[in-house]
């Protein structure tokens, strides 16, 4: 299936983050759920954040992405998916230590299973209204 | 903000919806204290959620996705227009349940990978 993006985008511009386990630059870095190790290159995206296996993050970045001004370095689950207006999926996290949220575009390696698994949650758990009654 | 059950004088307060400007009662039926406008889920930035005291932004939070909690309670996020701050609060039992139908199911209808192979698992 073709993907839906008539027009073109400008190209993301690469970040120079500190990666690496003591704050160094690095290529890569381990996922704090399921200790996989990370390559920073990701296909569709030039800010990888999460893992893409379990799609979870770290929170070490302040207001603005990247400049590691944070000290809370709690793990972020995954809790949900939006779509932006073109059609572009948005991860949405949540800090399990201090509850900041904080959203970033999905990459083209993330498990497509585990995508659609949180984008379902909503409608497996059941609407809490009957979804008859809304339609 | 306090949770506790609110006084006949705070029960009767409203405020004005920041994009559709329905006047909204400041509290819920069940006696929680509303955030967001129960007709277009819109809410307004007045509280900043990294150093948690007011905020000076003001600005409306569109409802962006619906996360669901252990519990399997529907959270609403919003996202403020102007500066992008994320906020998630529980949802009413007098929201408009069709605008929040369609936020749960716009991600996939917009798939970005093919949905058929899912079938076959």
């Amino acid at each position: 299936m073709p993907r839906r993006k008539p027009q073109q985008r400008r190209p993301q511009r690469r970040k120079d983050v500190l990666h690496g386990p003591g704050g160094e630059r690095g290529d890569a870095f381990r996922c704090t759920n399921c200790r996989l190790d990370v390559p920073l290159t990701a296909p569709g995206t030039a800010h990888r954040n999460h893992c893409p296996h379990c799609l979870t993050s770290l929170h070490v970045d302040g207001r603005i992405p990247g400049d590691r001004r944070e000290t809370c370095r709690g793990r972020m689950a995954a809790v949900g998916v939006t779509a932006r207006r073109d059609g572009e999926w948005l991860l949405i996290h949540h800090c399990l230590a201090c509850g900041k949220l904080s959203v970033n575009r999905i990459a083209g390696d993330d498990n497509a299973l585990t995508l659609l698994r949180l984008a379902m949650r909503p409608l497996a758990a059941g609407p809490p209204f009957s979804a008859q009654l809304a339609l | 903000m306090s949770n506790d059950i609110p006084s006949s004088v705070l029960r009767t307060t409203t405020f004005q919806c920041v994009r559709c400007g329905l006047t909204v009662t400041a509290f819920a039926p069940d006696g929680r204290r509303r955030n967001h406008c129960p007709r277009c889920l819109y809410s307004q930035h007045v509280r900043d959620q990294v150093e948690g005291g007011p905020s000076e932004c003001r600005s409306g939070m569109s409802p962006i996705a619906i996360a669901v909690l252990r519990t399997g309670d529907w959270e609403l996020i919003h996202n403020c227009t102007r500066c992008g701050e994320l906020t998630s609060n529980p949802i009413c039992g007098d929201d408009n349940q069709f605008i929040l139908m369609r936020m749960a199911v716009r991600p996939l209808a917009q798939p970005p990978f093919p949905l058929e192979t899912f079938g076959d698992l």
